[in-house]
């Protein structure tokens, strides 16, 4: 079943940052945010995740740095509980289990804490603790920006066959249209608080229509490899 | 030509580089890659005479780096300024210590090409967006035409568009002046796009070092390769189709 909402809007100090928007996100679908900085990208990523809160629809966020999402003081254990505590869900071990593996942790110590963890590893840790209530969709801000890139790829791996797995859908926000060309079937084009281009991925790429959109077509990649 | 010959720099009982060497020439880019805790800061700090090196030796034509006043463009933006100073006080510090004078529209050139309002100059670093305060690095690394510019990480906080106008102007102003410019980066985007020779450094050693058309044709090894698919997998890098 689609996701929808309307009239989202958000206004900061008399300013509006995000403008009038619709959106309809399909069961499973891979969709990306792309857009320049300060395009109101997270502020909408935000908003949709507190709407649909409020409409009592799983939706998980998971922000762009894990120091954002981790309390340095308390063990990984701690904060994975808190989060069934917050979820309303009895503690599960074979459910955590399940989500540590999807995400490649099988082995990580959870008594310790986030400090003695890679970035890598405090960055996968809070994907898997979005999953927790198995939301319909998993909204990413910049998921890889903190991370070295062969463990940006393979964290980005593991969560496409994840969600893959499980049908749920994908909100990937990110500056790179590069990135989302790559793990994003539907693109959503955001310019000044407004959804400008919503387009398949291989017709934003080919067509794009907009002068945003032309310009992170024109630079979505550094260079062209020779084979 | 700036020279790093056997460089090894130890902390807490710890080499975190290993005798490194490596060879700059003028007008060249050299990209060092490699993941967090590489040692590619460290380098650089080492490079600036900021660590001291347990052995090694590191030169501009033979002699003491120092005397030609190499510039830096830091990794934290905005740890990079004095906060009590106005960020136009801060970009023309190379060149009051220097006491150069700043040939006329040198300034206003800069700041076009890197998308600045001249009018943020009068803002301090809180003022700015973490965006403008790593351009405004950029700016004052390059006002004074230093003959070697060190860049950690120069274009982390921008967006993608932004990295390639920024990357583009770095070049074109190298190539008109000359420069040599090392950049530190774990983008191999970047890498491919616009250096001339990488070194790719893990656990404080060189892995592999080659010029950039032959490490991208065909990097030699297996964390070279794991470097490339992941660039790849991210869309840095496209292949040919």
């Amino acid at each position: 079943m689609s996701l929808r909402v309307t009239g989202l809007s958000v206004e900061r100090a008399g300013r509006t940052i995000l403008h009038q928007t619709d959106l309809t996100i399909g069961a499973g679908e891979r969709i990306a945010l792309v857009g320049p900085s300060g395009s109101g990208k997270s502020t909408l990523g935000h908003a949709l995740t507190d709407r649909l809160c409020g409409q009592g629809g799983a939706v998980a966020l998971v922000p762009q740095s894990p120091d954002e999402a981790l309390d340095p003081l308390r063990t990984l254990s701690f904060h994975w509980h808190e989060a069934e505590r917050a979820l309303g869900l009895p503690a599960d071990s074979e459910r955590r289990l399940a989500l540590l593996a999807a995400l490649g942790l099988s082995n990580a110590d959870l008594t310790t804490r986030p400090w003695s963890w890679s970035r890598g590893m405090q960055q996968r840790f809070v994907i898997a603790m979005a999953l927790i209530g198995a939301p319909k969709l998993l909204i990413l801000d910049e998921p890889t920006s903190a991370l070295d890139p062969v463990i940006a790829a393979a964290t980005m791996k593991l969560v496409d066959r994840h969600l893959a797995a499980s049908g749920t859908a994908m909100l990937l926000i990110t500056h790179d249209l590069g990135l989302a060309a790559k793990r994003a079937e539907r693109i959503w084009v955001l310019d000044a608080g407004r959804i400008v281009e919503d387009a398949p991925t291989a017709k934003l790429v080919a067509q794009p229509a907009s002068a945003v959109a032309r310009a992170l077509v024109a630079h979505r990649n550094w260079a062209v490899l020779p084979c | 030509m700036l020279r790093v010959e056997a460089l090894t720099v130890a902390r807490g009982g710890r080499r975190v580089l290993d005798s490194v060497d490596l060879a700059l020439a003028p007008g060249r880019t050299l990209a060092v890659i490699g993941e967090s805790g590489a040692g590619k800061s460290t380098l650089i700090g080492a490079i600036l005479g900021l660590l001291r090196p347990q052995s090694g030796h590191i030169a501009w034509n033979g002699e003491d780096l120092r005397a030609i006043n190499p510039s830096l463009v830091m990794q934290e933006p905005r740890a990079a300024f004095n906060p009590a100073l106005s960020l136009r006080r801060s970009v023309m510090e190379p060149v009051r210590a220097q006491r150069l004078k700043l040939p006329e529209g040198r300034l206003d050139r800069l700041c076009t090409g890197l998308e600045l309002d001249p009018d943020l100059l009068d803002r301090r670093p809180h003022e700015v967006s973490i965006g403008q305060a790593q351009r405004l690095g950029i700016l004052r690394a390059l006002i004074a035409k230093a003959p070697l510019v060190l860049f950690d990480e120069p274009l982390s906080a921008l967006d993608a568009v932004t990295q390639k106008h920024t990357a583009n102007l770095i070049a074109a102003l190298q190539r008109e002046e000359g420069f040599a410019a090392l950049v530190v980066t774990h983008d191999l985007g970047y890498a491919a796009a616009h250096a001339d020779e990488v070194v790719i450094l893990r656990d404080g050693r060189i892995e592999e070092a080659a010029s950039a058309e032959t490490f991208f044709r065909a990097p030699q090894t297996d964390y070279g390769c794991a470097l490339c698919e992941a660039a790849l997998a991210l869309g840095a890098l496209e292949r040919a189709a």
